[in-house]
């Protein structure tokens, strides 16, 4: 009797394995590391949203070389827990590749565990310049970085706002504030000096803390600058409280945001009509031109029926589109996710601008940086977010008042 | 010129917010001895019953006064008797790892429940301000720094005349023998900590028509209370006004003058210097009220 029940036992036991052990054949294992909890868990589970959608709609054609995709998650709530929950991924969980962030200092450190450990890293998210001049060869990023967003900023002010004061570009006088953490710093510093190479004058930078309860100093700083443009680099609370303060304390320049809080829903709940006119350099917004980004309806659509709400930023759109490229390329190499084929495959990929739901093209450089990501300037007009320069992919004209 | 006036303005009325949110944490810090890192927390909570309030009931955050204040002395109240009582009389080092263990876990399941969202509630008085002479002062700011003149000449009175008031300054002094005069300790705790979470609650209502309400926004005003209500001396009222103008103003001078990125550093420096000549505060009572809540 014992024997049998030894041998059932036995029998059951091999029979659960051996089903587990094909059932894991048939599965696509990827980390899916963001903070999704602590400060800056809005944005980074809203990232994860959009990567999210792209691996159910991709599960739904059929996965990867015939496997289903699924994401173990990690919580890079900060950045030790980044460095900590990558390891774990890697270490524990076996997973061959990683994809996130949101947060640049969490890139940074969680991308060196995976370089150090030669795991592949892809970045959908952070836009810091040193996570792809670091000198690794495990890390791709599909989103346009920090000098990206200056250039942006700075043609917008050369190409459109100085004829429209009536100035040379060397006559525009430019204000920076920022928050003071890596994010804002950088961005700030690779402003300058283009801005220095443009011929535009800095005319005052006014560092805060991000986590503050009033920036009333900070416009009086700028208020004595007297700048054409304020450019802003904030996150959630910051934005919202410097235009609150900007319009308190009566400052009359206009403010360009750097991503981030200025895009946010919560921005325009918490101005209301006051937010009107603010405007933003970011990822691709909702409001763009469908010819510009073929698939964003639908993209909307979906995320709707996923998640039975309208999207809280343009960072799921953002981390779809790269899900997506991140997709082909293991498509690509069959499966694999050995760091050289990845390679091959990610160099050997090329699709023009506007053939995406982002609008961004795609090519990889030998840093693993897509060249040809770029970000779009928005406005906020009468409580939504739309598109104003480039020409091609605005669908509104942009609004300054004198 | 008026642009010092203007800074002089505006850093008073950020001190009047600085003052609101520390009173009740010189009521429990001062009184109960213990280091609450939950404090922030409770800001965080009656910030958010007021925003929902008016979002489920179109609710005047004003009005919801009413409402958010007893509830959360009730919360204070529990509070005391449910975490603080047990381990009353453990190390200052065990207070401290339950409070900001409190601390994320309240963070936390806010982050839970409502999202991390940056609420905002929107009325008519959000971002009106008037002005004097060229000096622009905001409304709701105004009026948080009025409720917070007004608090402290209610607690300096109830202090002084009450005999419950006394019995918490007894108790304040030297709360050994605040028991061998026949003060009833444990029950003032509960008490002073209800009081204290009210006062705390009022200030958080106050912010709601100007500051964004989401589960981290505690954190920064835990660490200012706490120099405030040092700064000032522990049961010391009026001490908790003055410093918190003085850390407001120190600030906004700080701030616009030297760097914004230095003006929280600049009254820290200040703080410290003040504890190494004074450690019992500007307005403190004198020896013995200097220990910083670790016995």
């Amino acid at each position: 009797m014992k024997k049998k029940v030894l041998i059932f036992g036995m029998s059951l036991l091999l029979l659960l394995t051996g089903a587990t052990g094909v059932f894991s054949a048939e599965k696509l294992e990827i980390g899916a590391l963001y903070p999704i909890s602590g400060s800056l868990a809005l944005l980074g589970e809203e990232s994860w949203r959009g990567a999210e959608i792209a691996r159910l709609m991709r599960n739904e054609a059929g996965g990867i070389a015939g496997k289903e995709i699924v994401f173990v998650k990690g919580d890079a709530s900060t950045v030790s827990a980044a460095r900590s929950e990558a390891e774990r991924l890697i270490e524990q969980q076996k997973v061959p590749a990683i994809l996130g962030t949101y947060s640049s200092s969490r890139c940074m450190a969680a991308s060196e565990v995976a370089a150090r450990k030669g795991v592949a890293y892809f970045e959908l998210g952070a836009i810091a310049n040193a996570i792809t001049t670091r000198g690794y060869n495990t890390i791709w990023r599909t989103n346009p970085t920090a000098a990206d967003f200056s250039k942006a900023q700075i043609a917008f002010i050369t190409e459109w706002y100085a004829p429209k004061l009536g100035k040379k570009p060397s006559e525009m006088r430019v204000s920076i504030a920022h928050e003071d953490s890596d994010y804002g710093t950088s961005v700030a510093d690779s402003f300058s000096k283009m801005a220095e190479g443009a011929g535009v004058k800095i005319v005052s930078v006014e560092p805060y803390a991000a986590n503050t309860s009033d920036l009333s100093s900070v416009i009086f700083r700028l208020r004595k600058a007297k700048p054409d443009i304020v450019m802003a680099v904030s996150y959630a609370n910051d934005a919202i409280l410097l235009s609150r303060q900007a319009y308190e304390l009566k400052l009359k320049a206009p403010i360009l945001g750097t991503g981030g809080g200025h895009s946010l829903q919560s921005f325009v709940d918490a101005l209301g009509k006051e937010a009107n006119g603010v405007l933003n350099v970011d990822f691709t917004q909702y409001a763009t031109n469908e010819n510009f980004a073929p698939g964003l309806k639908a993209f909307l659509a979906l995320y709707k029926k996923t998640f039975n709400e309208n999207p809280r930023s343009g960072h799921s759109l953002a981390n779809y589109m790269g899900a997506n490229i991140v997709f082909d390329i293991i498509e690509k190499t069959g499966g694999s996710f050995d760091v050289q084929n990845i390679r091959e495959a990610a160099m050997a990929m090329d699709v023009p601008a506007g053939k995406t739901p982002t609008g961004w093209g795609v090519k990889f450089g030998e840093d693993g940086q897509n060249v040809k990501a770029m970000p779009l300037v928005t406005q906020w007009r009468d409580g939504k977010l739309v598109t104003v320069w480039p020409e091609g992919a605005a669908v509104m004209e942009p609004m300054i008042d004198q | 010129m008026d642009l010092y006036a203007q800074v002089l303005v505006s850093g008073l009325l950020l001190g009047g917010v600085y003052a609101l949110i520390s009173i009740g944490l010189n009521l429990i810090f001062g009184v109960v001895r213990i280091i609450n890192f939950a404090h922030g927390e409770m800001v965080m909570l009656s910030m958010y019953l007021t925003f929902w309030l008016n979002y489920f009931f179109g609710l005047d955050p004003y009005l919801s006064a009413l409402i958010v204040l007893p509830v959360m002395f009730a919360f204070g109240f529990l509070f005391q008797l449910f975490v603080v009582q047990p381990i009353l009389s453990t190390s200052a080092t065990m207070k401290i790892f339950t409070t900001v263990g409190i601390s994320l876990l309240l963070q936390n399941l806010a982050l839970i429940m409502w999202k991390g969202d940056f609420r905002s509630v929107q009325t008519s008085y959000s971002m009106s301000s008037i002005e004097v002479f060229e000096i622009i002062i905001s409304v709701p700011r105004l009026v948080a720094f009025g409720a917070a003149l007004a608090s402290i000449i209610f607690l300096y009175c109830f202090l002084k005349y009450t005999y419950m008031g006394k019995a918490l300054r007894a108790i304040v002094e030297d709360h050994s023998v605040a028991r061998l005069m026949g003060v009833s300790v444990e029950k003032h705790y509960l008490f002073a900590f209800g009081l204290g979470t009210m006062f705390t609650a009022l200030g958080g209502v106050l912010l709601v028509p100007f500051s964004s309400v989401f589960p981290t926004v505690g954190i920064t005003y835990t660490l200012v209370a706490f120099v405030v209500v040092v700064l000032g001396g522990l049961g010391s009222m009026s001490g908790t006004f003055l410093a918190g103008l003085f850390i407001g103003v120190v600030e906004s001078f700080g701030g616009t003058f030297v760097s914004p990125a230095l003006k929280e550093a600049i009254y820290f420096a200040i703080f410290i210097l003040v504890l190494l000549v004074r450690p019992q505060g500007l307005f403190g009572q004198g020896k013995g009220t200097e220990e910083v809540g670790l016995k």
